[in-house]
């Protein structure tokens, strides 16, 4: 009962906040509706027994990327002129009934094709019983440095190189 | 009642937001916040898979490694925008259009 209803909170936040982010004017907004998502992605996988994703999502994403996202923008003037010049309607060709009647068509169509190659796939994977709950904080730092030390290694060359470049990038230059 | 499926369906939500942002918006940092949908997405559909098909803990290093790797896009590709808003004054993903000022 508490995994259902901590299941539909979440997907409700998560559905909610990327529809925000697709239709807010304001870039702000915009940001701050990310950040509900990913909020309600950590809750969904918390639902799923993934604590350590979950609790990683939380301090990397809402930690991390939104601020970086939020500082941007405020460096790069803000939403200023957004609502005429980056709002969804004023793009050619967006907006118009018939491009949503097209657009509508196209989604019955690609979506009862792409349900009915997963029909059997997806009937076969009933939802089992969530063990009992056990970390999985330990488990995974086994995994990351015996089967998977590699990955590891590299995505950590991956982010010193992502500081380097971003800082030898956004550095100010004369002229 | 919470299947696979369910799972499935909010990740193919998100990914559809996501590239709606990127195909209807014209702001550079805009079209970073689809991005992150995107991924998110795709992590979601691994943590999920790793739960309903086989109970081991692969996707979950898999989401990491996902995570892992939008936070240092985020970090290069926001470098790029601020650094381009000190050229081109402007982040319209219009008047990016030459690779030599």
């Amino acid at each position: 009962m508490f995994e259902n209803t901590l299941f539909f909170l979440s997907a409700t936040l998560t559905i909610v906040g990327a529809a925000g982010v697709v239709f807010s004017k304001n870039l702000m907004h915009a940001c701050v509706l990310l950040l509900g998502s990913l909020f309600g992605i950590a809750g969904l996988y918390a639902t799923i027994g993934a604590d350590f994703l979950a609790a990683s999502q939380l301090v990397i994403y809402a930690g991390g990327v939104v601020i970086l996202m939020l500082f941007a923008v405020m460096l790069t003037g803000g939403s200023a002129d957004s609502s005429n010049k980056f709002g969804i309607e004023k793009i050619p060709g967006m907006g118009s009934t018939k491009t949503y009647v097209i657009a509508g068509f196209s989604v019955l169509v690609i979506s009862f094709t792409i349900l009915k190659l997963m029909a059997n796939f997806m009937k076969s994977y009933k939802a089992g019983e969530l063990p009992a709950f056990s970390s999985t904080v330990e488990e995974i730092g086994t995994l990351l440095v015996t089967d998977h030390v590699l990955a590891f290694e590299i995505s950590s060359i991956l982010l010193l190189g992502a500081l380097v470049g971003a800082a030898v990038i956004a550095r100010p230059r004369k002229g | 009642m919470i299947s696979l499926s369910s799972y499935l369906f909010i990740s193919f939500t998100l990914f559809i937001a996501g590239i709606a942002v990127m195909i209807a918006r014209k702001n550079i940092i805009a079209m970073m916040l689809g991005i992150e949908l995107i991924l998110n997405s795709a992590a979601l559909n691994f943590a999920a898979y790793s739960r309903f098909v086989n109970n081991n803990l692969e996707g979950h290093l898999m989401s990491l490694f996902i995570i892992v790797i939008a936070a240092a896009e985020a970090a290069v590709g926001l470098a790029i925008v601020i650094r381009f808003f000190q050229i081109k004054e402007t982040i319209h993903i219009d008047d990016a259009a030459q690779l030599q000022s």
